[in-house]
């Protein structure tokens, strides 16, 4: 089967100001935030990227949906280079993240109609996705509430809803769970198992074991940029082990732990 | 096209259908100056009561005598024949507030024939006086009328005379009135920044802040589509704003030439166009520097820290036109942004005499400083560094 994300050997430097540098306790000028790092993504599957907080998960998922480009590799998705045909890219994937807030002002019916147009969705497949999503995701008695007034989980669901108005084939969502409440922490990962099973390509990125062991067919270990390992769970990890202590003999070779 | 459409369109509602930021930038501009204007004008008008018109004429000649006699009320003019000797009392008289004004026709006003010794005409009024000011303005409108009328008999020269004014020294306190005219074009560059400081920032650094510009960047929009959408919007809305500024000018201007003595209709249609055109091309500048420093800003925090700075340049800038009598001549300052355009209003309101020419200087370059402005917004739209600082 083809892959739908192909990452190849990306690598990602920033410069770094000098507050940036205290924070970092740098003393370099430059941070390399992704290091060669290379994997792909296929249909009917979630690929999960698991690492510490600044390893380089979300430089890595920025770089597939072409809000920064790699310093050097090649990403394609869905064959389109993201280096030379963003466009084209840009067209085939919806890009979550669990830090994005809508606009309080707003109402999820409105910023959904939005988006749509942005993205070029017809009108009439626009509203027949927009009341299912909304169905699906208990919206619809919400659609006209300001998201200001929504209540937290309900504002979390209208996101999820309104980063997929155009029905992508590839979805990255970084850090899926965070900051959600059980309840929609449970609607979001049952709706992405969902998706896979529609056959979209999915890619989410996190730090909790215990997702990954629910959601992920395949997973690789990011540590420092580097992608340490990669494989489906099962081949990482033995029958008499677990995910959590296989990532941390990794972390200690890595020399993250002492 | 449809895209800055979308876009647009997104920002407008945002803005028309939030009722707070409709009363603060689209009413509340017009309605300030207006108030602010008809407080000023009601409390000096307290002091300016004509009753009559005392005016001293030295060699008073029968032309000019028929000119003033034709326009003026006999009943509340009272016109003096003095002589020589008395001008030093009666200027006394003016500067005590007793007397309004003094006319002197040199000697032999009357028989020159044209030659480099031309007779001279001197008026001499209390500019701290309003009744004297009013006088004063309405015989030097005669004067002006009469030496027209003697240029005819005049060949290659258009002056019969020199005309001169003096005056009492000007107190302080009595330059309030002069001061409110040149508050004016302050006044509106406030307004116009605040209108547009209290939508910009939200629409391009709350962007970033909440995280949704990435949702933004990752739809197939061009980047600047994105970037003109949104200039286009916030323009829009704060031209709104300006003729908001623009309306409460014309309702406050009979308030406030009050002052001077001056009736509105002076002011012709051009005028007002004039002065629209400033606030137009004005209303680009501004919202090209409020959107860049929103671009810029990391949040709405550090967005509104940095356009505060820039605002209080702006006021500084703008209190220039305070300390100057009418406008600056220099041509190339009028292409400094926002000073050009606090002078060229002060030259509209002014009459200056080279005010098309500062009006062209400061639309062309507004309109040049508004493109550049829209090419940096695109560009840091595109910049990964700016978008996603961290
Ligand atoms: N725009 C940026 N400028 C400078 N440094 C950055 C920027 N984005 C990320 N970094 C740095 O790169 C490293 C990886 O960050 P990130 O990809 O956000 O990690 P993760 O998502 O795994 O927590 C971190 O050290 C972070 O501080
Ligand atoms: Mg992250």
């Amino acid at each position: 089967m083809e892959a739908a994300i192909q990452v190849t050997k990306i690598s990602k430097t920033f410069t770094l100001s000098r507050k940036q540098q205290k924070i970092e306790q740098s003393k370099t000028k430059t941070k390399v935030a992704v290091n060669d790092l290379s994997f792909e993504a296929y249909p009917h599957e979630i690929y999960g990227l698991l690492g510490p907080n600044g390893a380089g998960k979300t430089t890595t998922l920025r770089c597939i949906s072409t809000l920064i480009k790699p310093d050097m590799g090649d990403i394609l998705v869905q064959g389109k280079s993201v280096m030379k045909e963003a466009g084209d890219v840009r067209n085939a994937i919806g890009f979550l993240t669990s830090d994005m807030k809508l606009e309080d002002f707003f109402t999820p019916n409105y910023l959904f109609d939005y988006f749509s147009k942005l993205h070029g969705v017809p009108e009439d497949l626009a509203a027949k996705r927009k009341a299912a999503l909304f169905h699906k995701f208990g919206i619809d008695r919400f659609a006209e509430v300001k998201v200001g007034e929504l209540s937290s989980g309900m504002r979390q669901k209208a996101q999820l809803a309104i980063s997929l108005v155009h029905d992508p084939d590839v979805i990255i969502f970084d850090e899926p769970t965070n900051g959600l409440d059980v309840l929609t922490a449970k609607v979001v990962t049952d709706y992405l198992i969902e998706l896979k099973n529609e056959g979209k390509a999915i890619v989410v990125s996190t730090h909790i074991f215990s997702l990954v062991e629910k959601i992920c067919d395949r997973v690789g270990i990011i540590l420092n940029g580097k992608l340490k390992a990669t494989g489906l769970l099962q081949d990482l990890v033995a029958p008499e082990d677990t995910l959590e202590d296989y990532f941390f003999r990794l972390a200690q070779e890595e020399g993250d732990i002492q | 096209m449809k895209n800055i459409w979308t876009i647009f369109k997104k920002e407008w509602d945002r803005v028309i259908h939030d009722r707070r930021l409709v009363i603060s930038v689209m009413l509340l501009p017009g309605l300030m100056i207006f108030l602010i204007y008809t407080f000023m004008g009601t409390a000096i008008e307290n002091f300016t009561t004509v009753e009559t018109a005392n005016i001293a004429i030295l060699n008073d000649t029968a032309g000019f005598k028929a000119l003033y006699e034709a326009s003026e009320d006999p009943l509340v003019t009272d016109i003096e024949s003095i002589t020589a000797e008395e001008v030093v009392t009666y200027q006394e008289k003016v500067d005590n507030e007793e007397w309004h004004l003094i006319i002197v026709f040199s000697a032999g006003f009357e028989t020159y024939a044209g030659g480099v010794d031309k007779p001279g005409v001197t008026l001499y009024y209390n500019p701290n006086n309003p009744d004297s000011s009013s006088v004063f303005g309405r015989f030097q409108g005669y004067l002006i009328t009469y030496q027209n009328s003697l240029a005819f008999e005049l060949y290659g020269d258009t002056r019969y005379f020199i005309l001169e004014t003096s005056n009492t020294a000007i107190d302080p306190n009595q330059m309030m009135g002069l001061i409110f005219s040149s508050l004016l074009p302050m006044l509106t560059i406030m307004f116009l920044f605040s209108g547009a400081m209290s939508i910009g920032p939200e629409s391009i650094a709350g962007e970033k802040e909440r995280g949704t510009i990435a949702t933004l960047l990752v739809t197939p929009v061009k980047r600047s589509q994105i970037a003109i959408g949104k200039v286009l919007s916030l323009s829009v809305l704060s031209l709104l704003s300006s003729l908001s500024s623009f309306i409460g000018i014309i309702v406050s201007l009979p308030k406030m030439l009050a002052y001077e003595n001056l009736d509105a209709s002076i002011y012709a249609l051009g005028d007002y166009a004039m002065l629209l055109l400033v606030l137009f091309s004005t209303v680009f500048v501004i919202v090209g520097v409020i959107s860049i420093l929103s671009a810029y800003a990391k949040n709405l925090k550090e967005a509104g820290t940095l356009i505060t700075m820039i605002y209080l340049v702006v006021i500084i800038v703008s209190i220039s036109s305070f300390f100057s009598q009418g406008a600056q001549q220099n041509p190339l300052l009028y292409l400094i942004p926002i000073y050009s355009s606090v002078q060229t209003m002060t030259a509209i309101l002014s009459f200056d005499e080279s005010v098309l020419t500062f009006l062209m200087l400061t639309f062309a370059s507004n309109l040049l400083y508004t493109a550049i402005f829209i090419f940096i917004l695109n560009r840091m739209f595109d910049s990964e560094r700016i978008m996603f600082a961290k």
